[in-house]
């Protein structure tokens, strides 16, 4: 089933636009890089400060900063499922890449878990007011798994059939 | 320069990070160089944003405790970047792209200390030091994305990859 889903996705449209010019890769992924960057910086402040760092900031204000990383991960992925789709056979046996599939699948679990659970709790943190123990815990688990993506990542060209 | 780039190649530390089969020579060193950056570069344009103005309700003066961060990603980004200068000395020192990169990466992490210094003394918050404050803000942020973007091209613009080759 992955080998037609492989052929099918060299015959598309878009695979042939990735790999038309030299340039689209390269740019794809500084895209890809930058994505993660703002994603990386501004949930890895929050978390920081639910793991006790600057905790004069108030956690509910981190909203509108948190929006930039959401939109670095459109980012992410948008670029992402591009090179997945120039070069399937790079990726769909490529241990480096399920590894990091997997990253990113419990890292949105985690999200949703903050979410549906101490979210409110950590909005309505006060200045110096310490976070409750699962929401250290998963702000620890976040940060662990967004460098978890990135190390398998990188990897990912290490790892190419 | 090319025996100098040779007599690099042949330290056994070059030899070791270039030829060594084990995950933790060569793509490890360049896996920590990314993380490195990434958190560097995370980090600091997060609060160049906050002092842009978005997510105004977050007070800027505590900000400057992250920089711990910031430093020390900085630091593993400067060894593990000089360790891969020594496994491939040539291919970097000849390609001109690596100088921009480094030129870029002087100025972001120039343009990181003054905003330090800026929230040290509560810059920002509304007096008249925010619209410097804010310009630095700007500065870092583009230095930063030049900064990745130019280190990322490195691997499509050297020319030589090893004195001999």
């Amino acid at each position: 089933m992955l080998d037609s889903l492989q052929l099918w996705l060299e015959g598309s449209a878009l695979s042939h636009f990735i790999n038309w010019s030299s340039w689209v890769w390269p740019i794809g992924e500084c895209l890809h890089f930058l994505g993660f960057t703002l994603l990386l910086g501004t949930v890895g402040l929050l978390d920081l400060r639910l793991l006790g760092m600057a905790k004069e900031l108030p956690p509910g204000t981190f909203e509108r900063l948190v929006r930039w990383g959401i939109a670095g991960f459109a980012v992410c992925l948008l670029s992402g499922v591009m090179f997945f789709v120039g070069i399937p056979g790079g990726y769909i046996d490529n241990p480096a890449f399920r590894l990091k599939l997997i990253f990113l699948a419990l890292a949105g679990v985690n999200v949703l878990v903050f979410s549906r659970t101490v979210a409110r709790g950590v909005e309505g943190l006060r200045p110096a007011e310490t976070a409750p123990l699962a929401a250290r815990w998963m702000a620890g688990i976040s940060l662990l798994l967004w460098v978890a993506v990135l190390c398998a990542g990188r990897m990912i060209a290490f790892f190419k059939p | 320069m090319d025996p100098f780039y040779a007599w690099i190649e042949h330290t056994a530390l070059s030899i070791w990070i270039r030829e060594s089969l084990s995950i933790f020579a060569f793509p490890g060193i360049l896996t920590l160089h990314t993380l490195g950056l990434a958190f560097l570069a995370g980090t600091q344009v997060a609060i160049d944003l906050r002092i842009l103005g978005v997510a105004s309700l977050v007070p800027i003066a505590p900000l400057r405790r992250f920089f711990v961060v910031s430093w020390c990603a900085f630091w593993v980004s400067l060894v593990t970047g000089m360790l891969l200068v020594v496994a491939y000395p040539a291919k970097a020192l000849t390609n001109p792209l690596f100088y921009v990169k480094l030129t870029l990466i002087t100025l972001a992490t120039w343009t990181a200390v003054r905003v330090g210094s800026a929230l040290a003394v509560g810059a920002g918050e509304g007096d008249a030091g925010a619209a410097s404050a804010r310009r630095l803000a700007a500065a870092s942020i583009l230095l930063w994305t030049g900064a990745i973007v130019s280190g990322r091209l490195l691997a499509y613009t050297y020319t030589r990859l090893l004195s001999d080759l």
